[in-house]
């Protein structure tokens, strides 16, 4: 049977496209993977939608899914935010300027971290105005929430904009973070359910993943009303404090190693 | 001497696919060693062991205000010493210095006496303005705010931008694009400028007013130092003060064009055109009688459209016997139609330089 030529054409298409597809092979992987995980993740949630999540917060499911779902809103884009930037015709040329490391991240971080700010509002009040969300939130401990949670972000986004500058793809440590913090972090099931899904003592694997501090730092300053004058709210800014110190001269060091590596391979205008 | 560009000695690998085992073409190197992880993890060594090697031993000096032309055909290691030179690529051999100063150990000392012009390093965003891109780069480079408004107003002007400096950059022709690339390149007022392939995509109007551009204001208007990587050997020719042919990583020749050119000073082109087109047998007999005079290098037939035998380019030394060549073409019963003997050209020797060293 003769195909008719607008057909081949778009088949020649979809061959293009596969074919480019399979040469990123760690994201064809990765890809592959996310859609279980996906899976698995929202099953779990579905199957604890009704339960209480007084063990943790005091607060009631709903509260807790829609601050987790406004806090995922606003630190996603923080954690993409310099790889959405990063092309061929921007790093050579920014580089070239010779700006400082930090403010080529922060630069690029900027404004989609206050855009999410501004999204970040509307979540809470429909939240809130429609679902029956109930916030108890203290203000100064939500901003020392938000300013460790920015650290920690942005330590990882360094790291996984430094792997991407000499992957050129998604990296296998970055899409490991994403898939552990879909899995692990308790974006939207409270992490202690772990230990009834796996086997007990399965949620302390939670605790040394650094999302898993800003989901619950900004859930504790947001539902519980904390104060920073209690010694075990600190205790937990503290702890999540640990992990903004651990990674941003991480993720600094391993920005100007994927930058350096690049240059070394001629690849930095390669994506 | 003040040199504005010196490299001593460069040398540049790139890791290539070629695994083990592989035995190494020309050029190719196993079994190096690659830094790792930034001392990170220290030293490894890599599975792949092959690398191809961009520059081998390049040694230039680049007087301060000098134009400079690097010549060389794809491939050739223009780009990678460019962008050494701008710190975009680390090189591992050798050293490279911008006025004085390391690229390797002092890249922002470098970078504030030096900006390229990559034409495939845009970095511009295309909704933004002409103006609102030079002003995001100016902040970029520090320049102060007043410094900055007077230098763009002054540099969108010289371009012959200031029309469209408000209109979307999506909506410039890439004859504007290269100069607001230029006008970037010229917000810091560094006293070196590189250019890669400056006038590549460019229709031959606009092509011309950008090499006076470079030329005229630039070169001996300001006093800039510029170095241009091009396949354009009219545009050396036409703007370089000196040239340097590059192939395969290695400088061939450096030079004053017309010094260059002088280096096939004792050679020459004669063009011989018959009457009437011949064909057949007689001319690889003539071809080869015309190879075996005494200083004549080659002689290639002249071919008509239509496969028609219409004349002979002989290359020899310029004190070669014309009467033996002509005798030889008369001797076949071939009338003579003209003759034309022609200096060699700056293409002539690049195409010499480079031909010989890749045979």
């Amino acid at each position: 049977m003769k195909l008719p030529v607008e057909l081949k054409q778009i088949i020649a298409f979809t061959k293009r496209d596969f074919y480019s597809w399979t040469t990123y092979r760690t994201a064809v992987i990765t890809q592959l993977i996310n859609v279980f995980i996906g899976v698995f993740s929202w099953g779990v949630s579905a199957t604890y939608v009704q339960k209480p999540v007084q063990e943790m917060y005091n607060s009631d499911y709903v509260s807790f899914l829609v601050v987790g779902i406004a806090i995922s809103n606003l630190i996603m884009p923080l954690a993409q935010g310099i790889e959405r930037q990063l092309n061929p015709w921007t790093l050579e040329t920014v580089l070239m300027t010779g700006i400082k490391t930090p403010v080529f991240v922060i630069g690029n971080i900027m404004w989609t971290y206050i855009f999410s700010v501004f999204t970040f509002i509307p979540y809470l009040l429909i939240g809130t105005y429609f679902f029956g969300a109930k916030l108890n939130a203290n203000i100064p401990c939500v901003i020392v929430a938000f300013i460790i949670s920015a650290a920690i972000l942005v330590g990882l986004s360094m790291i996984s904009t430094g792997l991407r500058v000499v992957t050129k793809a998604t990296d296998p440590i970055t899409w490991m973070i994403n898939v552990l913090q879909n899995l692990l972090s308790g974006v939207s099931f409270p992490v202690v359910y772990l230990n009834t899904i796996f086997f007990p003592g399965f949620s302390t694997i939670s605790w040394f993943l650094p999302q898993t501090w800003v989901y619950h730092l900004c859930r504790l300053a947001m539902l519980t009303d904390p104060s920073l004058l209690n010694l075990s709210t600190v205790l937990e800014f503290l702890k999540g404090s640990a992990f903004a110190i651990i990674l941003l001269p991480l993720g600094y060091r391993v920005l100007r190693w994927g930058i350096v590596r690049s240059k070394r391979e001629g690849t930095l205008g390669w994506y | 001497m003040n040199y504005a560009i010196e490299t001593i000695n460069l040398v540049k690998r790139y890791p290539t696919k070629a695994r083990r085992g592989v035995r190494p073409g020309p050029g190719v190197h196993a079994g190096r060693r690659i830094d790792s992880f930034g001392g990170l993890f220290g030293t490894i060594v890599t599975r792949h062991g092959a690398f191809i090697e961009a520059l081998r031993g390049v040694n230039l000096k680049i007087k301060e205000g000098e134009v400079f032309g690097l010549l060389g055909p794809n491939g050739a290691g223009k780009t990678t010493l460019i962008k050494i030179l701008c710190t975009l690529v680390i090189h591992d051999e050798g050293q490279a210095y911008v006025h004085g100063f390391d690229v390797k150990k002092q890249p922002t000392e470098v970078l504030k006496n030096l900006q390229a012009i990559l034409p495939e390093s845009r970095g511009f965003d295309w909704r933004l303005t002409g103006r609102q891109n030079l002003e995001f780069y100016a902040l970029l480079y520090s320049v102060p705010d007043k410094e900055a408004k007077e230098r763009i107003d002054y540099l969108l002007d010289f371009t012959g931008l200031k029309e469209r400096a408000d209109d979307g950059y999506q909506r410039y022709s890439t004859g504007m694009q290269r100069k607001l690339l230029l006008c970037r390149a010229l917000l810091r007022n560094t006293p070196t400028l590189l250019f890669d392939e400056p006038t590549a995509g460019l229709d031959p109007a606009a092509a011309a007013e950008f090499r006076s551009l470079l030329r005229d204001r630039l070169a001996r208007g300001e006093g800039k130092t510029i170095l241009l990587s091009t396949h354009n050997l009219d545009e050396a020719q036409d703007i370089c003060d000196r040239v340097a042919i590059l192939n395969r990583g290695k400088i061939l020749a450096c030079d004053t064009p017309s010094n260059i050119q002088r280096l096939m000073f004792d050679k020459r082109t004669l063009r011989v055109t018959f009457i009437g087109a011949v064909s057949g047998e007689p001319q690889e007999k003539m071809l080869k009688e015309l190879k075996g005079i005494a200083g004549v290098n080659d002689a290639t037939p002249d071919i008509g459209r239509d496969n028609s035998f219409q004349g002979v380019s002989i290359q020899g030394d310029k004190d070669t016997d014309l009467s033996a060549i002509l005798a030889v073409i008369v001797n076949k019963g071939l009338k003579i139609g003209g003759v034309n003997t022609e200096e060699p050209t700056l293409e002539d020797v690049f195409m010499h330089l480079t031909r010989r060293q890749t045979e």
